[in-house]
């Protein structure tokens, strides 16, 4: 194991632990609130590493201020692209989950999956 | 592409599809009536049913007609379409094949006319007999195919559509059995279909040929696994056979089912079971590939087991139709060991036997539906004394007992002996001289459990039940009298028949 | 350029802009909207494979005429043309068969909102078949998981909203795996369309580079969709979902969506990754074993199951099983045996939940097993439509499933050490699977029905349904055509797998 390694993508490594920690999160939680708190970590997570990797040190965002200068001074522009269409795609995915927690909170007063689920099977519908 | 051929399948599927869509549609009437009426009354259906027999029995005589023809005139094969790549599905009549559909039309023949008068008391007789004639040409198919993927086909069709005929009645324990008798046959059918993958690898091609395809250069190294396969598929295919371990549906399926199911199930829907080992073993693997491992002797060993177990469970049961489904059991395995031999005069045995079994197991079974129609009976001790009421069925009886016991001059009786000869001329240390002795005490005991009925039916002991003489109706009649016969001419004129089948022998081992 | 090469984007636009336009219509104009549209997107997809076939190769189209590695693609074969031909034609009949469903379980007010969701489905579907860039494909696979979800919850009662929401914590789980090993591999390469990725991969793997990454990236990448699409043991919100929602959704859902995935997995492995790398990593192992687990165990919880519509759904785990089986072998034939069953399994299993329903309504709505006693005579398409379906599954000759069974069969063949595992995996699965279904036929024809039901006190009305029973019969034809002609289909897939390189 080269720790070393390790130290110089500290960057890497903590985005890494962040969608550890997030989908764990979304997988262990009972609360629905704590799950989707869990994916948005998972994301913003993914969504680090990428910009991460498209980040190189000392160059500009690749954005034309003062005349054109060569291609070397900016960054790659895909990877923030990504981030940008990637976050559209998390808000969406998680307004739809809190609708969805929202309706069955309305319904059973909990918002703990598995407590509805035995409620569920209890009503036998 | 031998129209021929085709039709002599197709007619009698589309018949019986032409009645079961007739049977559909008036169950649906029914429903709706039920459904209308909170009065649950069956509609009686005995009008009409003369319209049906005529139906029945001019499409039965047609296409038995047409299938023997087919058979016997000339070499025939039909390449139908292709399934997947190299292997079509494909027909074509060879010595063997001729021999089981022959054997399949007369019996149909039999057990169809009688039929006609037994399935009133059991009713839905269009259902009935649109299964019947469906099940006739899926096993035509089954004689007639020409490679093992067409066989396996037609195999699994066989079992899908004989299903309904044990299901018939409808009650619970029906339906059971009906479900066990698939689920053998599935697993015994899948085993099958395992072990034609392995075939598939390492066979030339997967169309019958005598001797084998099994190419001895692919082959080579994988023996171990290829006895396996082949193990795996012996009793896969023995479960139709009613081969220990997968023997449990036959005493579960023939009392639930109407006793001419039971005949055609014992008599021939077992013998497919035969015809698919002997297909495997002697056209696809080749004898000699199995001759002297472990395959052939653990078979042996099986078959050897079988036939002593049936004959035992035969002699413990007392419901007549359970009893006769275990001597099937034990019956069914002489044929195997026969097989199992892989030597000239014991696969004359077997198939003489398997000719035999097959009429003397349906007479049998349709004896067993006439008491079972006109008195009720289903015990063996009920039948005391009935001898004096129908003494022509009771005759029968006698004769088909005495033939699958096997004393002469009846068919079982050549069989046997063949069997025995083909046994002790094998060679194989224990086996050669334990198959003859198992198949004597088999023999004591299928006395034992079939002769003092015809005993006590003449010479009842104490005083007489009131009798009046009452024979049957000639349509249950004359089927059992005809099947008789045709036992008592297999050991009368056996000549021509062990001329037929020891040819085949011959082919199949140089 | 041909007019006609434009179709694959038209197809996908198409259908895009169908869905916002079906919310300012209402119910009814909705559904003739959407029907037109899969109508024409199928006959499209249709001049598509016969344009392909023509011309023997496949065609790339730019996405607003950007070369190569910046451009965004469209990359169309022979099997990508079928596919979206097949799962045009499969989501009509399901949409069909579905209308008297969706027009009572669905509020008056909210039923062009389902169509919104359909036509959205049918988009991501057609971008993942067609798609050359990967984060392309992990943008419409969320989109087609949002509308997946909707199908679901649109009938609304606790039971399908809870579903929804296991559905969503389970898909999305399985997409933040996919888009994480998207981004890995996108780190190691540099590019985003996938026969770029594939130049570079095959160069990694050749020098031996970056081994770990690039296995982890394709191992994530697969337990992504693996999720996505039921895998065992990712298959709890299954039963919920195609048991509780509404017919169509259910249909569309078990036939379609989890293939759109596995499809994507297919493309993931032939044109992003190349199969040789496939096959020497341990990912597609890791498959084989979760797919036989599968087959085993969706079929014994089915066994156990009392509800017809959730029996079908647990047979579907066990289906989807049999396709990761299929790739786990690793060998080309065990690939094309596995894109044949997604073909069979999409034409029977909607075939299935089309004539459940039938079933259902002949014996008072109940599901239970126990209330459906002779209903094979009540509803007789029905009838007939269910004992098709279950012998196609169980696997007997004449039907498409008996035809996958062999072609998994031949694949297990020309595997040293997995055939064993594989044969009797089939084996067993089909005995399970012979079990439930014939079980199931056998008490739909029972004799001595009807009168327990009105014993019940319910009220059987057999509505003639035109719009199921057409659907019904094509897809007993479709079953017939896949089950009796099949090699015309699996040369088809070859020269598409071909076409992949």
């Amino acid at each position: 194991m080269n720790f070393a390694n390790l130290l110089n993508n500290y960057a890497e490594a903590v985005a890494m632990i962040l969608f550890g920690i997030g989908f764990s999160n979304l997988l262990l939680q009972k609360n629905l609130m704590k799950k989707i708190i869990g994916l948005n970590i998972m994301d913003t997570a993914t969504y680090l590493f990428l910009a991460l990797k498209g980040y190189i040190e000392g160059r500009k965002a690749p954005v034309v201020v003062d005349g054109i200068q060569s291609v070397e001074a900016y960054v790659n522009p895909i990877p923030s692209g990504l981030v940008l269409t990637g976050i559209v795609v998390s808000v969406s995915v998680t307004a739809l989950m809190l609708s969805l927690t929202i309706r069955l909170y309305r319904r059973y007063h909990t918002l703990d999956l598995d407590e509805i689920s035995t409620r569920l099977k209890k009503e036998g519908k | 592409m031998d129209g021929m051929l085709l039709v002599s399948i197709a007619l009698p599927i589309l018949a019986g599809v032409i009645l079961l869509i007739a049977s559909f549609s008036e169950h649906l009437r029914q429903a709706e009536t039920l459904g209308k009426k909170k009065t649950g009354v069956r509609k009686e259906q005995s009008e009409g049913m003369k319209g049906l027999h005529i139906y029945v029995g001019l499409v039965l005589v047609a296409s038995v007609a047409l299938t023997l023809t087919t058979a016997w005139t000339g070499e025939r094969s039909l390449t139908l379409f292709t399934l997947l790549d190299e292997i079509p599905v494909f027909f074509q009549i060879d010595d063997i094949g001729r021999l089981f559909a022959t054997i399949v039309s007369i019996v149909w023949l039999a057990a169809g006319f009688y039929a006609f008068v037994y399935m009133k008391h059991e009713g839905n007789e269009k259902r009935y007999f649109g299964f019947y004639l469906l099940l006739y040409g899926v096993l035509t198919g089954l004689d007639f195919s020409g490679n093992l993927i067409t066989m396996y086909l037609f195999y699994e069709l066989m079992t899908l559509t004989s299903m309904p005929l044990v299901l018939h009645n409808g009650t619970r324990e029906a339906t059971m059995a009906a479900l066990k008798y698939l689920f053998y046959s599935m697993c015994g059918a899948y085993a099958g279909l395992f072990g034609i993958f392995f075939l598939y690898r390492y066979c030339d091609s997967l169309i019958f040929t005598a001797g084998g395809t099994l190419n001895a250069v692919t082959a080579s190294g994988h023996g171990g696994l290829l006895l396996t396969a082949v193990f795996v598929m012996i009793v896969g295919f023995g479960a139709k056979a009613g081969m220990f371990p997968l023997h449990a549906w036959l005493p579960a399926a023939h009392p639930v089912a109407p006793s001419p199911a039971s005949a055609v199930l014992s008599g021939i829907i077992v013998k497919s079971g035969v015809l698919a080992v002997v297909r495997v073993i002697y056209y696809i693997v080749g004898p000699e590939f199995i001759r002297g491992t472990w395959v052939q002797y653990t078979w042996m060993a099986l078959t050897l087991l079988t036939v002593f177990m049936g004959s035992m469970l035969a002699f413990r049961e007392k419901i007549f139709k359970k009893r006769l489904a275990y001597s099937t059991v034990s019956q069914i395995s002489y044929i195997l060991f026969g097989l199992s031999l892989l030597n000239e005069t014991a696969f004359t045995g077997a198939m003489l036997h398997t000719v035999t079994h097959a009429f003397v197991k349906c007479g049998l079974f349709l004896t067993a539906g006439v008491f079972l129609s006109y008195f009720g009976y289903t015990k063996v001790d009920q039948l005391d004394g009935l001898g004096k009421k129908m003494p022509v069925t009771m005759w029968c009886y006698t004769i088909f007992s005495l033939a699958l016991v096997g004393i002469p001059p009846t068919g079982g009786f050549i069989s046997k002996w063949y069997l025995a000869e083909g046994s002790l001329e094998s060679g194989i240390g224990v086996f050669s001289w334990l198959g003859p002795v198992v198949l004597l005490v088999s023999a004591l005991l299928t006395a034992g459990y079939l002769l003092p009925i015809t005993m006590k039916g003449f010479f009842p002991g104490g005083e007489n039940k009131a009798v009046s003489k009452k024979e049957p109706s000639l349509f249950m009649l004359v089927p059992l009298i005809v099947l008789a016969a045709l036992a008592v001419l297999l050991g009368m004129i056996p000549n021509p028949m062990i001329q037929y089948v020891s040819d085949i022998a011959l082919t199949l081992l140089q | 350029m041909d007019f006609i090469q434009n179709f694959p984007f038209m197809s996908i636009i198409l259908s895009l802009f169908s869905g916002p336009l079906s919310s300012i219509l209402n119910g009814k104009w909705a559904k003739r909207v959407n029907m037109a549209v899969i109508t024409v997107i199928g006959l499209m997809s249709g001049s598509v494979l016969a344009y392909v076939l023509g011309t023997g190769q496949g065609f790339v189209y730019r996405m607003g005429h950007f070369s190569a590695p910046w451009g965004n693609e469209i990359r169309v074969g022979v099997l990508e043309a079928f596919m979206a031909l097949f799962f045009c034609v499969i989501m009509l009949l399901c949409m069909l068969g579905g209308v008297a469903e969706r027009e009572k379980e669905i509020e008056v007010s909210k039923q062009n909102l389902y169509y919104i969701m359909v036509n959205l489905l049918l988009c991501s579907l057609l971008a993942l078949i067609y798609t050359n860039d990967l984060f392309t494909a992990y943008v419409f696979v969320e989109i087609n998981t949002i509308s997946a979800c909707g199908l679901i919850m649109i009938k609304q009662n606790g039971r399908t909203i809870e579903a929804a929401t296991r559905y969503m914590i389970m898909s999305l789980l399985g997409s933040g795996l996919l888009l994480l090993g998207i981004c890995f591999l996108y780190d190691l390469t540099g590019h985003l369309l996938m026969s770029n990725i594939k130049e570079q991969v095959q160069m990694l793997a050749a020098t031996g580079q970056y081994h770990i990454p690039l296995v982890v990236s394709l191992g994530l990448m697969s337990v992504g969709l693996a999720i996505k699409s039921a895998l065992y043991p990712f298959h709890a919100w299954l039963p919920d979902a195609y048991g509780y929602s509404t017919l169509s959704s259910a249909a569309i859902l078990s036939s379609l969506v989890s293939k759109g995935y596995i499809f994507l997995l297919v493309k993931i492995f032939y044109r992003v990754i190349g199969f040789n790398v496939i096959c020497e990593s341990k990912v597609i192992h890791v498959l084989f074993v979760f797919g036989i687990l599968g087959m085993i165990m969706g079929s014994v919880s089915a066994i156990q199951e009392r509800d017809i519509r959730r029996m079908i759904a647990y047979s579907s785990v066990a289906q989807i099983g049999y396709i990761y089986m299929g790739f786990g072998l690793g060998t080309e034939i065990g690939v094309v045996a596995s894109i044949y069953h997604i073909l069979s399994h999409a034409a029977t299993k909607s075939l299935l939940f089309v004539a459940a329903s039938g079933i259902t309504d002949a014996s008072g709505g109940s599901r239970q097993f126990r209330d459906l006693t002779g209903a094979g005579f009540r509803n007789k398409l029905a009838g007939i439509a269910f004992t098709v379906g279950s012998l196609s599954m169980v696997g007997m000759p004449m039907f498409s499933g008996f035809i996958s069974k062999l072609l998994f069969g031949q694949a297990a063949m020309g595997h040293t050490h997995k055939m064993l595992p594989t044969l009797i995996a089939l084996a067993v699965s089909t005995v399970l699977n012979a079990i439930y279904f014939m079980k199931t036929v056998i008490r739909l024809y029972a004799p001595g029905s009807g009168e327990e039901a009105m014993v019940e006190g319910r009220v059987i009305h057999i509505k003639e349904q035109p719009a199921k029973s057409v659907a019904l019969v094509f897809f007993i034809l479709l079953n017939l055509i896949l089950g009796l002609n099949s090699e015309p289909v699996i040369r088809l897939i070859e020269s598409g797998l071909q076409m992949f390189d």
